[in-house]
C-alpha cells in the first residue's frame, strides 16, 4: 500500500475531473459559437444563418486576400460542424478525435483572422487552440463519456 | 374696291398701345400675386445684404430652396459681393451688385424680401429701411449689439406689419423642435427639469486678414462706421460693432435656454474677461449662470464660451433633469438623451419609437467589424462597480433620438421664412422672440462689467 497517488489514468481522480470540466468548457463554448450563427435580430433560423455566414464570408474575403469561394464554403459548414462538434464533446463520444477536429475549426478559424489582421481574435482563438491542447494531454483520463476512446 | 378693314385712328392706336404697355410692365406682378392660387409656387425676389462668412453660409443654403429668385447682393466690401454675385450667378441668378444698401433699394423695388448678413451693429440700420422699404427681412443672429437697436426692429416690423425673423436657427432644426416637443414637454422624459448647461470650447483662431489689393481706402470705411481695415475684418471682437464670443457664439445656446425653458430669465451673473488676445476688445471667455423662473421650479444654467480651447466637447445644450438628460447639439455627434439609474425603465419608448437605442458614440455598442453579425440587443444592469465613491450616482444610459437633418443647418430657418412670406407659416423666431433673446445674451456683458448678479424685468424682453 502506498500513499503516492496512481499513475494509472483510470486510478487518478483529479485529472479526470479536470478532463472533465475542460470537455464541458470547450463543448459548450463550441456548441454556442455554433448556434449563434444562427441567431439574427434575437431569431434563430436557417435562412438567418445564411445571411450571417454570407455577411461574414463577404467580410473576411473583403478584407482579406482569400477568395469569395473559399471563405463562403468555410462559412456555409461552420455553424453546423462546431454545433456537431460541440455536441459531442459535451456528450463525450470519441472525445480525442472531436477534439482534434475541433482544434482544426479553431485554427481555421484563426488563420481567417490572421488574413484580415484581426489581432484580438486571433489571440482568443489560440487561447483556445492551447485548452484543446491540453484537452488532448489529458484525453486519456477521459472517464465519463457516452462513448469513450479505446484506452491506451 | 370698299375697304373693309376696321379703321384705326391715331387715338386708336394710342390707347390700345398704352393698355398693352401696362400689361407688358404689369405681367411679373400678376404672375406672381397670381402664384399660390394658380397651384404653383411663388417665387420670391430676395436680396442679399452682406456677403461674407455668414451670408455666404446663408447663400449656399437658398440655394437649395426652390423658386428662390436673388436679384441683388450687396457688401460694402468689393471683395465680397463679386464673390456673392459669381456665387449665384453660377446657380442661374442674375443679381445686381451694390456697396450702399440705400441704393439697392430703391433701384430693386420689387423685392419680396431682403436677407441681412451684415456686422450685428448694423442690423438695425439695415433691417428696419428694409422693412420700411415694404421688404419682409431674415436678419442674422444677434438681432442687434444693443437692447435699444432690437427693440426698434421689434417696432418697424409691428408699423410695416412686414415679417421679421432673426437667424437663431435651431428654432427650425426638426432635432430639436422634437426633443423640445416630444421628448421635453409631451413624454416628459426628464422629468422635473432643473438645471441646464451650455458651452461652446473654440480654439485659438488668428485675426481675419485681406488682400492688400483688395483693401477698402479709409475714408470709405470712415463713411460706413469703420476704424480702419483690421476692424472691418474682425469686427466680432470689438465693442463698437459686436458682442464678443458670448453673442457671436453663445447667443444661439443661450437662446436654446429660452426657448426650451418657454421663459426668459429672473436674473444673470457673469464672469469673463480678455486674458489671451491682445487685439480683441470683447471678453475672450466668459461663464454665465442664469435663473429661470419656470412653472415647474426654478432652473439654473450656466454658460461657458471659450475661444481660447476647444477641449471639453465642442458645443452643446443640456437640460438636466431628476429623471433624464438631453444633450443637444448642432453637431448631431454631441447629441444624447441620458436616463438617470432612478427614472423608470425607457424600453417602451424605445418600442414605440419615440428614442432608440444608441448607435453611435456614447453608450452605443463596440463597433462590429465588417465580417461580423450584430449582437444580440440585452440590457445589462447599471454597472455599480464602475461607481468609485459611495456618495457617485449608477452611470446613466444612453439613448438617442430618431430625428436627423440632412440638410444645410440653416435651410430649415429659411424656409420657414419663406414658407411665411407664400403661406402665412408663422415664423419660429420673429423679431419679439429674438429681442428677448438679444436682452439675455447682452446682459451677460452688462453682468460681466458689473461684476454683480443682474435682474432683468418682464418690461426688459418687450418693445
Amino acid at each position: 500500500m502506498s500513499d503516492e497517488p496512481s499513475s494509472h489514468p483510470d486510478r487518478n481522480c483529479g485529472h479526470t475531473l479536470a478532463f472533465l470540466v475542460l470537455r464541458l468548457f470547450l463543448g459548450l463554448r463550441t456548441l454556442f459559437a455554433g448556434i449563434e450563427k444562427f441567431e439574427k435580430g434575437g431569431t434563430y433560423s436557417a435562412a438567418n444563418y445564411s445571411d450571417n455566414m454570407h455577411h461574414m464570408a463577404a467580410g473576411i474575403t473583403g478584407a482579406s486576400f482569400l477568395p469569395l469561394w473559399m471563405t463562403t464554403d468555410f462559412a456555409m459548414t461552420l455553424g453546423y460542424v462546431l454545433t456537431l462538434l460541440g455536441g459531442l464533446l459535451i456528450l463525450g463520444v470519441k472525445s480525442r478525435l472531436t477534439l482534434f477536429v475541433t482544434g482544426l475549426v479553431y485554427v481555421g478559424l484563426a488563420f481567417g483572422l490572421m488574413a484580415v489582421q484581426e489581432q484580438q481574435g486571433t489571440a482568443w482563438l489560440g487561447i483556445y487552440v492551447g485548452l484543446i491542447a491540453g484537452a488532448l494531454v489529458l484525453v486519456r483520463h477521459d472517464r465519463l463519456a457516452l462513448w469513450p476512446d479505446k484506452r491506451d | 374696291m370698299p375697304d373693309s378693314s376696321p379703321s384705326l385712328t391715331r387715338r386708336d392706336f394710342l390707347v390700345s398701345g398704352a393698355k398693352l404697355g401696362a400689361a407688358i410692365l404689369a405681367a411679373p406682378y400678376i404672375a406672381r400675386a397670381a402664384g399660390p392660387s394658380s397651384g404653383g409656387t411663388q417665387s420670391l425676389n430676395v436680396a442679399l445684404i452682406g456677403c461674407g462668412e455668414e451670408g455666404r453660409v446663408l447663400l449656399n443654403a437658398a440655394l437649395k430652396i426652390p423658386d428662390i429668385r436673388f436679384r441683388a447682393v450687396c457688401d460694402i466690401w468689393n471683395y465680397n459681393r463679386t464673390y456673392g454675385q459669381r456665387l449665384l450667378e453660377k446657380f442661374g441668378h442674375d443679381p445686381k451688385p451694390f456697396e450702399d444698401y440705400k441704393e439697392m433699394l430703391s433701384a430693386v423695388p420689387d423685392l419680396d424680401a431682403v436677407i441681412i448678413a451684415t456686422p450685428d451693429f448694423m442690423h438695425a440700420e439695415h433691417t428696419n429701411a428694409c422693412l420700411r422699404a415694404g421688404h419682409h427681412v431674415y436678419c442674422e443672429k444677434l438681432m442687434s449689439n444693443t437692447p435699444e437697436g432690437a427693440r426698434s426692429m421689434v417696432r418697424t416690423a409691428r408699423e410695416t406689419k412686414k415679417l421679421l425673423q432673426v437667424g437663431h436657427q435651431r428654432r427650425s432644426n426638426p432635432r430639436y423642435l422634437y426633443a423640445r416637443d416630444q421628448v421635453v414637454y409631451d413624454h416628459k422624459l426628464l422629468g422635473r427639469v432643473t438645471n441646464a448647461a451650455a458651452q461652446w470650447n473654440r480654439a485659438v483662431t488668428e485675426d481675419l486678414g485681406w488682400p492688400k489689393k483688395f483693401e477698402i481706402p479709409e475714408a470709405k470705411l470712415h463713411q460706413y462706421g469703420y476704424e480702419n481695415m483690421h476692424q472691418f475684418r474682425n469686427w466680432r471682437w470689438f465693442k463698437k460693432y459686436a458682442g464678443g464670443p458670448i453673442s457671436d457664439l453663445g447667443a444661439h445656446q443661450i437662446d436654446v435656454f429660452n426657448w426650451f425653458l418657454k421663459c426668459n430669465p429672473r436674473s444673470v451673473l457673469a464672469g469673463g474677461g480678455v486674458d489671451y488676445y491682445t487685439t480683441h476688445e470683447w471678453y475672450d471667455n466668459v461663464t454665465a449662470i442664469y435663473e429661470f423662473e419656470t412653472p415647474h421650479g426654478v432652473v439654473r444654467s450656466v454658460y461657458g464660451v471659450l475661444t481660447t480651447t476647444s477641449a471639453g466637447g465642442g458645443y452643446h445644450e443640456s437640460f438636466m433633469g431628476d429623471e433624464g438628460t438631453l444633450k443637444m447639439s448642432e453637431n448631431p455627434k454631441y447629441t444624447k438623451l441620458y436616463r438617470e439609474a432612478r427614472a423608470p425603465e425607457w424600453e417602451h419608448w424605445a418600442a414605440t419609437g419615440l428614442i432608440k437605442r444608441s448607435t453611435s458614440g456614447e453608450g452605443a455598442p463596440p463597433p462590429v467589424a465588417p465580417w461580423e453579425k450584430p449582437r444580440p440587443n440585452f440590457t445589462l444592469a447599471p454597472p455599480r462597480a464602475s461607481v468609485v465613491d459611495v456618495r457617485e450616482t449608477a452611470a446613466l444610459s444612453s439613448w438617442d433620438m430618431p430625428v436627423t437633418l440632412d440638410l444645410p443647418i440653416h435651410q430649415p430657418h429659411l424656409e420657414n421664412f419663406f414658407d411665411a412670406i407664400r403661406h402665412g407659416t408663422p415664423l419660429n423666431c420673429p423679431g419679439e422672440v429674438a429681442l428677448a433673446t438679444a436682452v439675455t445674451v447682452l446682459g451677460v456683458n452688462d453682468a460681466v462689467a458689473a461684476q454683480k448678479m443682474l435682474h432683468f424685468a418682464p418690461e426688459d424682453f418687450t418693445a
